[in-house]
């Protein structure tokens, strides 16, 4: 099942989506009325691929600029640099009536499923928001539409007709799943869409999206700070720090073997109740704050709190360097 | 003082609060009991509106008023009954024998006063110091909990922190009375892990030294796992499993406890390509209209549930160590 389903994906060698170079950066007022516009640069040249039916997961802690790349990716922010490749059309330079045809192929699921459905439209109407601003279907097909959807995520029929407060957490979190496939996009980027729910909930939403992907071979930019959701979610993974990847692998290799001192204190920092795993850790401390994301160092951006700080770290910032196969990592001592 | 060496510092017993809604009144907290010694750290562990914040709303006096009451069952802290307690007495005891840390230190801090005024406040309502001992006393806190260059930092206001300095200026305030009890509420959810990882150091070094008893509410198990002792597992306003915090993580004796830990994707030492899916409770926590019943209000959503737990309240059964179940199969789970 799932295993012939992803060698028969693997066999397109093809990534569907590249992002290549891309920056996002902010401008900020710092100091007098004539002093110079500087520049917060939230995703500083980043790089990142995503297999059609895999799941790439995006981890950093808030402000490293991971919801800041999907934002940039959907076109939802302005990028500033770089290429985004989505099943090989050029994203980025998309304007007016071509943009609106692709939003179709770029989903959001979102963080807070009480924030992110309109309080006055009925579950249905939510679901069919997409689908009228985004395709041509006849009032019969997108109802059909919206009956399927709704049995694919789990919810009954008649809950088609009830207003989002009349659902619980996880099942509005289903209607948001319905509303990202209503228009079968090729990407669908989770923005943290387990971290506002209660863990037992969680699991179900999880192991949801799992199962979609299987089915319809879905792919996933998956973004979160918890390590224990995406260690289960992702075929690959990029740690961000700072707006940079500092390490980028598939599953088993970074996870078995993180080489960046930051990946290696996140996930020494995550309590376990695996005993064994407890006892093994060795916990890394990274004391203090980051850096001023305005006035960034010269040097590699983690040598602040870096527990393996060398002079030269402070001098240049390392590359991230290949070290096998899919394993890249931005730091001297890799 | 009663409080002899044995004597726990805090005794709940048959605790019942009672909270009046629009359709009627429901046990939000229904026949806890539990005991805390001196030093040791207790962990709630539940679901969302499964009554672990409105016991230490409870244990605070801080109960919504008019809305909430303790309708039965007593709270005995140092031998004293603080059901019974007057307003006067109880403001006493707040902030300066039992004190709590919030889960929002973005919203839980004043925001139009420095924080070291904020921490100076409770030592001269509690401890009578002057302006000037205070505000000393608020630069060695924040040197205790670790904030760097705390002599410029005490007359920063919230909005110049980070959301870790805020929980530790939180933690200052709290523990600035040096407290019998403190009880933290969801201290870390809103933090990223690492700073988590500090407060949690933070707050076991300080309740080390101070000899504070902790009670530790949260959803994480693997929280309760790296901090607490001893947990208690809510569900829907009853205690569903009690025990030493190992033992209840090896051998769970309620399907609910044994769902919470399996439902969580943890962290593995070693990782494989295998991935099965997650162990999933289905539906949700009962509301509020249908908590009190007789009945386990587990029963909806356990697979293990027949006639008896749906007709019946499961009696506490006992296991080695103090571990209590209050499941009717819990022998065989």
């Amino acid at each position: 099942m799932a295993d012939t389903n992803t060698q028969a994906v693997k066999d397109q060698d093809k990534p569907l989506l590249t992002v290549d170079n891309l920056t996002v950066r902010f401008a900020v007022k710092r100091g007098g009325m004539f002093s110079k516009k500087s520049y917060l640069y939230a995703v500083d040249d980043v790089s990142f691929a995503v297999k059609r039916g895999e799941t790439l997961a995006i981890v950093g802690e808030s402000g490293s600029g991971k919801t800041t790349a999907a934002l940039a990716v959907a076109r939802l922010v302005n990028a500033a640099a770089g290429k985004v490749d989505l099943a090989g059309q050029d994203f980025l330079t998309l304007e007016g009536e071509e943009l609106r045809q692709a939003r179709t192929k770029v989903q959001f699921i979102f963080q807070d499923p009480y924030s992110s459905l309109n309080p006055r439209l009925r579950a249905a109407a939510v679901v069919r928001e997409p689908l009228d601003s985004l395709t041509t279907m006849s009032a019969e097909e997108k109802q059909e539409t919206i009956d399927r959807l709704f049995a694919e995520v789990g919810l009954h029929k008649e809950q088609q007709h009830l207003f989002p407060h009349q659902f619980s957490g996880g099942q509005r979190q289903r209607i948001g799943i319905a509303r990202a496939l209503s228009t079968q996009p090729e990407l669908i980027i989770c923005d943290e869409p387990v971290s506002a729910l209660d863990v037992a909930v969680q699991a179900q939403v999880l192991n949801l999206l799992r199962r979609l992907q299987e089915n319809f071979g879905l792919t996933y930019l998956f973004i979160s700070h918890d390590l224990g959701v995406v260690q289960h979610m992702c075929d690959s993974v990029a740690v961000m720090y700072m707006g940079k990847i500092v390490e980028y692998g598939d599953r088993l290799s970074l996870f078995n073997n993180p080489k960046h001192p930051y990946t290696i204190a996140l996930l020494s920092a995550v309590p376990s109740v695996d005993k064994k795993r407890r006892e093994q850790m060795q916990r890394i401390d990274i004391p203090g704050d980051p850096p001023d994301p305005v006035n960034l160092p010269r040097g590699c951006r983690f040598a602040s709190r870096c527990p393996k700080v060398v002079d030269k770290c402070r001098e240049s910032e390392p590359e991230l360097t290949e070290i096998n196969g899919t394993h890249r990592v931005a730091c001297y001592f890799s | 003082m009663k409080n002899s060496h044995n004597s726990p510092l805090l005794k709940v017993e048959n605790l019942r609060i009672e909270l009046t809604t629009r359709d009627g009144v429901a046990p939000v907290i229904d026949d806890l009991s539990l005991e805390l010694r001196a030093g040791e750290t207790l962990s709630f562990v539940g679901e969302s509106g499964c009554g672990k914040s409105m016991t230490a709303l409870a244990l605070m006096g801080l109960l919504p008023e008019k809305v909430g009451r303790v309708a039965k069952g007593s709270i005995c802290f140092n031998g004293e009954d603080l059901t019974t307690a007057s307003p006067a007495r109880l403001n006493e005891i707040r902030g300066n024998d039992i004190s709590m840390i919030f889960q929002e230190p973005m919203t839980s801090l004043n925001p139009v006063y420095t924080i070291g005024e904020q921490i100076a406040e409770v030592l001269r309502r509690h401890r009578g110091m002057n302006k000037a001992a205070a505000w000393q006393r608020a630069i060695e806190l924040l040197d205790a909990v670790r904030i760097p260059n705390p002599k410029n930092r005490v007359s920063d206001y919230p909005h110049q922190l980070s959301g870790g300095q805020r929980q530790r200026v939180m933690i200052a305030i709290a523990l600035a009375c040096e407290p019998k009890i403190l009880i933290a509420d969801e201290p870390t959810t809103a933090l990223d892990v690492t700073v988590q990882a500090q407060i949690f150091d933070l707050m076991r070094d300080l309740g080390r030294e101070l000899g504070t008893a902790t009670i530790l509410i949260t959803h994480d198990m693997g929280a309760v796992a790296e901090m607490a002792e001893r947990m208690i597992v809510m569900y829907a306003g009853r205690m569903a499993e009690t025990g030493p915090v190992q033992q209840v993580i090896d051998h769970p004796r309620h399907p609910y406890t044994k769902g919470l830990i399996s439902c969580v994707p943890h962290l593995l030492a070693q990782l494989t390509a295998e991935r099965p899916p997650l162990a999933e409770i289905d539906g949700i926590v009962p509301s509020l209209k249908d908590f009190g019943r007789d009945e386990c209000l587990f029963a909806s959503r356990c697979e293990r549930a027949n006639e008896q737990c749906r007709n019946q309240r499961p009696p506490e059964v006992g296991f080695s160590a103090g571990q209590l179940s209050a499941c009717w199969q819990a022998e065989d789970v």
